[in-house]
């Protein structure tokens, strides 16, 4: 088979393109191929471009009505929401400032939240110990042992004053704890 | 010994552990909007930088490896091939002798700070890389939000930026036909798990890799501990097959001295065969058939069957065919090693 475009080398590439399901196929030479910025095709398919298409059929259907994302503009780098759509990749840190608005929901989409709780800068960073689980239950059980011992106290103390009805809702307190 | 020769915790299964902190520089655009001014202001920096970070850090231009040096680097799952074939100059990485730390500048993000170990060792790195982080930001202002945390170019890294990921060696689910389960289980439990190498549906020596898709809205303790739970799950499973092929006996037994057996007479190897051929022959050492070799043996018989590695260790440039049959008399001469 010769090559589709220029028709005079053998075809040794054939690349396929699947858009909406309508499947178009071409034959190239390498030559061709080459020209047409296809010659890295250990990759074929952006990742990038890729991720931002997820973006764009979201925004298309969540925002754009109401939110006229694709006119926002990065003063600091000249990135438009179109261009994140296509790249899938932020171009600064004011990015993330200008586009929050669409971004909230993206993030969600992506993370099931758009909000931090990791460390931050100058954040004392506990370590993690290797063998936490363990810990975690003894610190647990400690806890218990004093809440315990507390309410023990107030307990005594609420007899002693004839706090009856307090008295009574401690005791079943302790009692919870027990079980 | 470097850190992928060594012999980890549950390393029958978990091949290497790794843990990734993507941080951008503040004041500065990303890296694909960056100038070549701010590329090299990027570069520049972190290279005066990087004696004051410690841990035996060396900085190196990308642009001062030759080709072979960068595969080989590829091939120990330390730097991305996407990165060893950028063509910004200013590309480069903090490595250390070990090679169990490698900073990338100027990959996606300024800096993609990573820390690996062999086996299970997530905790520990997890520290580790936090340690390193600390003493970065002390150096270089990164870019926070408060909000949504370490910015990165992709939305899918913002928050803590970070990816704990382990690779699996899972022959035996893969043998028994169970890996799909598996995979779907995994991935309904929000994390990630694909086939490290090739894009078909066995992938090449039966390798995943196994990391967290989340990276905003948890807690690195989290992650870390989400990661490791997953993974032990995964490695329990791999482990009931790996029992449950045992009790084939022979017919097990037969396939994996096959395997050995052409390993270690053939007089020419392709580096897919080769790959094929270890991961029967891994998991024969590690259900303690084959007796011949040790964990150490194999990590090394994996790495340095890899053409580029292959290279460095025969130390010149080989064609297709001569690494073919360099290749067959590598596998034979670490075999035979006292």
């Amino acid at each position: 088979m010769l090559c589709q475009n220029c028709g005079k080398n053998e075809a040794n590439i054939r690349y396929t393109q699947i858009i909406n399901g309508v499947k178009k196929e071409i034959a190239l030479c390498s030559s061709c191929a080459k020209k047409l910025g296809m010659e890295n095709l250990e990759m074929p398919i952006s990742f990038n471009s890729f991720l931002g298409d997820f973006f764009n059929d979201y925004a298309e259907t969540e925002f754009l009505p109401m939110l006229q994302t694709n006119e926002l503009k990065c003063k600091t780098c000249g990135m438009t929401y179109n261009d994140f759509i296509d790249t899938g990749m932020f171009g600064c840190s004011d990015c993330y400032d200008v586009f929050s608005n669409p971004i909230d929901s993206l993030l969600k989409n992506l993370h099931g939240t758009a909000k931090h709780i990791g460390r931050g800068p100058n954040g004392k960073a506990e370590k993690i110990k290797v063998e936490e689980s363990k810990k975690e239950d003894s610190n647990k059980q400690d806890q218990n042992q004093n809440k315990k011992e507390r309410l023990e106290k107030e307990l005594e103390k609420a007899i002693k004053e004839e706090r009856y009805e307090d008295a009574a809702k401690i005791r079943d307190e302790i009692k919870e704890m027990n079980k | 010994m470097n850190w992928y020769l060594q012999n980890g915790k549950d390393s029958d299964v978990i091949i290497s552990s790794r843990v990734r902190l993507s941080r951008n520089i503040e004041g500065l655009p990303y890296v694909q909007k960056c100038n070549e001014e701010q590329l090299k202001t990027v570069h520049n920096k972190l290279k005066d930088i990087t004696p004051s970070i410690g841990y035996g850090l060396k900085f190196i231009s990308l642009n001062d490896l030759d080709n072979t040096n960068k595969q080989a680097l590829v091939e120990k799952h330390i730097i991305s091939p996407e990165f060893s074939k950028t063509r910004n100059k200013y590309a480069a990485i903090i490595i250390n002798d070990e090679e169990n730390i490698c900073i990338e500048v100027n990959e996606e993000d300024h800096i993609k700070l990573q820390v690996f170990s062999s086996g299970m060792e997530l905790e520990n790195l997890m520290n580790l890389a936090i340690e390193i982080d600390q003493k970065l930001e002390e150096l270089v202002p990164y870019s926070f939000n408060k909000k949504y945390g370490y910015l990165t170019a992709c939305p899918t890294n913002v928050g803590t930026g970070l990816k704990v990921s382990v690779l699996a060696h899972l022959t035996a689910l893969s043998l028994t036909e169970n890996i799909r389960k598996v995979l779907n289980a995994v991935n309904n439990l929000g994390m990630s798990i694909r086939g490290m190498y090739g894009e078909g549906s066995k992938p090449e020596g039966d390798l995943y890799q196994i990391s967290n898709n989340q990276t905003l809205g948890v807690t690195e303790k989290e992650i870390t501990k989400n990661v490791k739970l997953i993974s032990q799950k995964v490695i329990e499973q791999e482990r009931t097959a790996r029992k449950y092929l045992a009790k084939k006996g022979i017919d097990l037994e037969d396939k994996i001295y096959r395997d050995f057996g052409v390993l270690s007479n053939a007089r020419k190897l392709s580096e897919e065969e080769a790959r094929e051929l270890l991961s029967s022959v891994k998991l024969g050492t590690d259900l303690g058939i084959i007796k011949e070799l040790d964990d150490t043996k194999i990590s090394k018989l994996i790495l340095q069957t890899k053409p580029a590695n292959l290279q460095l260790r025969v130390g010149k440039e080989l064609s297709i065919y001569e690494q073919y049959i360099e290749r067959a008399k590598i596998v034979q001469d670490i075999i035979n090693e006292k």
